[in-house]
């Protein structure tokens, strides 16, 4: 990546200093937008698609946002950069893989990031330590006002924000919360938190959204309705749903360290051991034993590591992340030796 | 198979059900014969009948889907069943009866509330003051005050021009 920072560096959003950071690794508050006049990006026609890239680029321009943050053009936007970039949370699934004329924004500390031509003309995101929707909605909205002076959205009076897909109307907003809960999962609690946020309309997903996996007990929790609700009711109720995932996740732990001390300090020492000792580590084993670990040192068991390093270590053990940290292209089992290599490194070091 | 009940003898396969005049009604299960015998043959005629007008239905809200077409973009509303996504801003008002029902099935909702654009402040203010203005001026009519209601309606068309901008 032609980046001038180290590539150890990390968002931000990363460092778990935001509020209930034991629990609520980070949230997100992204807006569907799109440009009056101009078919969706999918049945747009690559002209089309390249007036949009540029429509985005001189609107960030002008509007002193690329004074902080970056603009990569598609041609920058190759397979190995978008990997890159989702497992960083940067961009979607859908925006990697896709074969449109596409534009990326990305924000000063990766705070925020605005994809040109994924389903939608305009999807930006702004992203926040902890529990802090406050910060994360303000710094999307503030794009958003300042986009919307250079720029003509496509809105309607009744169906508000008007986007590719139904199911984005109204607000074009999308709140979610990206919650880390082993002790729900340990105590066997968890489907019944999850099934209740469902049932209040919420959608729970895996680590990078839609149709993804749930990897080391990490969830994403989001509003699924966009229409008929206000901004602010909806973060009133992805707010209020984490809190009460929070308590619980709370609850649970507290059970453990009071009922199943010796076994939880054995699960979480055993884990850093073996990233401390492992010579080969597959990623899947690699975000499994660090969520452990992170597990261990929101309990206040593990001391040696933070909150933060073990939360960036999660995104850069990632094969796209550990590749650019290497500066070279590796083979799977080469790989793995030198994720062991690097985690093994960096969590001695800490010691 | 249930015997026929006028008969006895032939496997029934139609079902008739006969509504008197008092509105009582009686169901006999006959076979073919009979049926043609009595002159209920027309039973079958009407099933086929039905099965013909559904399946003609069908075709009609397929060749209705694929000749509603987005003035904006050309996608047809067949387009958009099969691929889920629409194709310009301009699709929603070409295909609005159709899609709302579909939008208030995902949410619960069919009247955006929150955060509008200045554009979109400005047409909520005009389409405001058009039904104020419109009031007014059936107000003014009333109470047979002309000079009023001709004023009124000046304002009107200038907003209505505005509105439709």
């Amino acid at each position: 990546m032609s980046s001038d920072k180290k590539p150890t560096e990390t968002g931000r959003w990363l460092d778990a200093t935001g509020p209930d950071a034991d629990v609520v690794v980070s949230v997100r508050v992204r807006f569907a937008r799109n440009l009056e006049g101009v078919p969706f990006a999918n049945r747009a026609q690559p002209a089309d698609q390249d007036r949009v890239v540029g429509a985005a680029r001189l609107a960030l321009e002008d509007t002193g946002y690329l004074g902080s943050g970056r603009f990569v053009d598609d041609e920058q936007l190759g397979d190995d950069r978008c990997r890159l970039l989702l497992e960083r949370h940067l961009v979607s699934p859908h925006f990697a893989d896709s074969r449109l004329r596409r534009g990326l924004y990305i924000g000063d500390g990766e705070a925020a990031s605005l994809m040109v031509n994924e389903e939608d003309h305009l999807r930006f995101q702004s992203l926040a330590s902890g529990l802090d929707f406050p910060r994360a909605f303000e710094a999307a909205s503030e794009l958003d006002e300042k986009l919307e002076s250079q720029l003509a959205y496509a809105f309607s009076a009744e169906l508000g924000f008007l986007t590719a897909c139904p199911t984005n109307l109204g607000t074009g907003m999308r709140a979610s919360v990206l919650v880390h809960l082993p002790g729900l999962v340990l105590s066997r609690e968890i489907e019944k938190v999850l099934r209740g946020a469902v049932q209040i309309g919420l959608a729970v997903r895996g680590l990078y959204g839609e149709g993804s996996e749930v990897k080391g007990n990490l969830f994403q929790v989001s509003n699924q309705k966009t229409l008929g609700q206000s901004e602010s009711e909806i973060l009133e109720t992805v707010t209020d749903i984490a809190r009460q995932v929070v308590d619980y996740e709370r609850k649970a732990r507290e059970y453990l360290i009071k009922n199943l001390r010796t076994e939880t300090e054995d699960k979480v020492f055993r884990s850093l051991a073996l990233l401390r000792s492992a010579r080969i580590l597959t990623t899947d084993e690699a975000i499994n034993l660090l969520a452990t670990v992170r597990f261990g040192v929101a309990l206040g068991v593990i001391n040696e590591v933070s909150l933060g390093q073990a939360s960036r270590l999660l995104v850069l053990v990632r094969p796209a992340n550990l590749q650019e940290l290497l500066g070279e292209k590796l083979a799977p089992p080469e790989r793995d030796e030198r994720r062991a290599t690097f985690v093994r490194e960096s969590l001695t070091r800490e010691a | 198979m249930k015997q026929c009940d006028l008969c006895g003898a032939a496997d029934a396969t139609i079902h008739v059900r006969q509504m008197d005049k008092a509105g009582s009604v009686t169901e006999i299960d006959v076979c073919e014969e009979c049926a043609r015998k009595r002159g209920f043959s027309e039973i079958e005629k009407i099933q086929n009948d039905v099965a013909q007008v559904l399946a003609e239905m069908k075709d009609k809200v397929a060749v209705e889907d694929a000749q509603l077409v987005c003035p904006g973009c050309g996608m047809s509303y067949a387009d958009f069943k099969r691929q889920g996504r629409l194709g310009c801003p301009r699709c929603y008002d070409a295909f609005g009866e159709k899609l709302l029902p579909l939008v208030r099935r995902i949410h619960g909702a069919v009247q955006h509330v929150g955060r509008s654009t200045r554009s979109g402040v400005k047409h909520a203010q005009v389409k405001m003051t058009a039904q104020r203005l419109r009031l007014e001026l059936e107000d003014a009519i009333k109470s047979e005050d002309y000079e009023r209601a001709a004023r009124l309606r000046d304002e009107l068309s200038h907003v209505e021009r505005q509105e439709a901008d």
